[in-house]
């Protein structure tokens, strides 16, 4: 027997979040996750709230001081496609692209991934490699979290009851900074074993504020801090890329489950740290 | 949980204007095969990962199974019962699925045939990557994938000559 529940459709965030503090209630986005785990019996709901006819929540658009300020509720396949990321965000076009089939990236969307807080979220390593900041909106008014601090365990967030994310903020990146994302998995529609978003710039190949985040190796993506302190400042070459791969396995957590072993997942991820530089190095940002 | 409202649905169904009464709860495929009694959208995995029961709302592939149907409001759904033409000529990707032999069991045909119509409504000639990732969401149980790609390239060249009115 599937659960049954109400499904309203607010036509302004004032109204959701009206609804959305009702007892019971969920909010409802893309829903690719949250209808497969409302139909498994893993949650209930008495009503969902619709976030699809809210506007303001989706687009993708350049804000005045040059951030990209990307909806909530933007579609991850909307994301992939506009050519406001094509050059200056690779890593979050990439792994927005990587993210399910053709039909879930239709309907599933950007504040769907970073709310649903997987471990595996794609879409969480690039963000954080872009210093991303997230818009919320609740009761109480309005404020700015930055990503690092938002997701704090395995599907929990900081986000309150009474509150909703509305969009995500992505400085403009400086002049002649490169990044990438990577994704191992076993098939295309898999979770990811690991991926890895990476951003930084090469002067004369010396390596210039790197940042690292990883997913699917700790409880929440892991910002991979011991590597880039290691290699900020410092010529890439062969040694350095050794260095930062060894550093980068110590650094995970990652734990053993159906999909890979802790070691495996280890392994995954300095390989990934070492190509991925290794093609930031080439200039291939994908 | 029980005393759910059922709100009045208005949406085009390929083509014609249709009225559905749904719960909340209820989702595209329901409506599509319960309520409206189009079975050619397959009901398999529920989950969102075989495509058995893709659709196109507003142009876009979508898995009926996840889709609340109160979302299909005012919008516009082309199931596989929508491709064929008068007197049910087969569109151009329907009859190079049958010349191709890119239906075998026909479990995953409907849901394959409308992600291969996307596809080549964005990509009229896409290359073998774009074909696989264009398809990754549609499993065949029959394992058919040469001749659905086959069928692919097939439908890629009748439309290039013309091959239909209906696109």
């Amino acid at each position: 027997m599937r659960q049954t529940f109400d499904y309203l459709r607010p036509t302004s965030i004032e109204e959701a979040l009206r609804l959305g503090a009702e007892p019971g209630a969920r909010f409802i986005a893309g829903g690719t996750d949250l209808m497969v785990r409302l139909k498994e019996g893993a949650e209930q709901a008495g009503t969902l709230v619709s976030l699809r006819s809210v506007p303001g929540l989706s687009g993708v658009e350049e804000s005045a001081d040059g951030a990209l300020r990307i909806g909530a509720a933007t579609p991850l396949a909307e994301i992939e496609g506009s050519a406001l990321l094509a050059g200056r965000y690779p890593a979050l076009a990439r792994a927005c692209s990587t993210v399910g089939s053709v039909q879930i990236r239709g309907v599933a969307t950007l504040g769907g991934n970073l709310c649903n807080a997987s471990p595996t979220a794609d879409t969480l390593p690039a963000l954080l490699v872009y210093g991303a900041e997230v818009e919320v909106e609740g009761a109480q008014g309005a404020r700015r979290v930055a990503l690092d601090e938002f997701v704090t365990g395995p599907g929990e967030t900081v986000l309150g009851a009474s509150e909703l994310v509305v969009a995500l903020r992505l400085a403009a990146p400086p002049p002649g900074r490169r990044s990438l994302f990577e994704k191992f998995g076993r098939t295309a529609l898999d979770l990811a074993l690991v991926n890895l978003a990476l951003a930084l710039e090469l002067e004369e190949g010396i390596v210039r504020r790197p940042l690292l985040a990883a997913g699917a190796v700790a409880p929440t993506p892991l910002r991979l801090r011991a590597v880039e302190e290691a290699i900020d400042g410092r010529l890439l070459d062969d040694a350095l890329l050794d260095e930062a791969a060894g550093l980068a396995r110590r650094e995970v957590t990652p734990i053993d489950d159906l999909r890979a072993s802790a070691d495996y997942r280890r392994h995954l991820t300095a390989v990934l740290v070492r190509r991925g530089l290794e093609q930031l190095a080439r200039g291939c940002a994908t | 949980m029980c005393d759910v409202t059922r709100q009045e649905l208005t949406f085009i169904l390929n083509g014609e204007e249709v009225t559905a009464a749904v719960s909340g709860s209820d989702l595209l495929i329901d409506v599509l095969r319960r309520d409206l009694g189009a079975l050619g959208t397959k009901d398999g995995c529920g989950k969102g990962r075989c495509g058995a029961c893709t659709v196109l709302v507003d142009g876009v592939p979508v898995n009926a199974c996840l889709y609340p149907a109160p979302e299909v409001q005012g919008r516009s759904i082309v199931t596989i019962e929508g491709l064929a033409g008068a007197g049910g000529t087969l569109s151009p990707v329907q009859r190079a699925f049958v010349e191709r032999g890119g239906i075998q069991c026909g479990f995953c045909s409907p849901g394959m045939i409308l992600s291969v119509q996307a596809l080549l409504e964005r990509d009229p000639v896409p290359s073998d990557a774009a074909i696989s990732e264009a398809l990754v969401g549609n499993l065949c149980r029959c394992t058919g994938y040469k001749q659905i790609f086959d069928s692919v390239r097939r439908a890629a060249e009748l439309l290039a000559q013309g091959g239909g009115d209906r696109g």
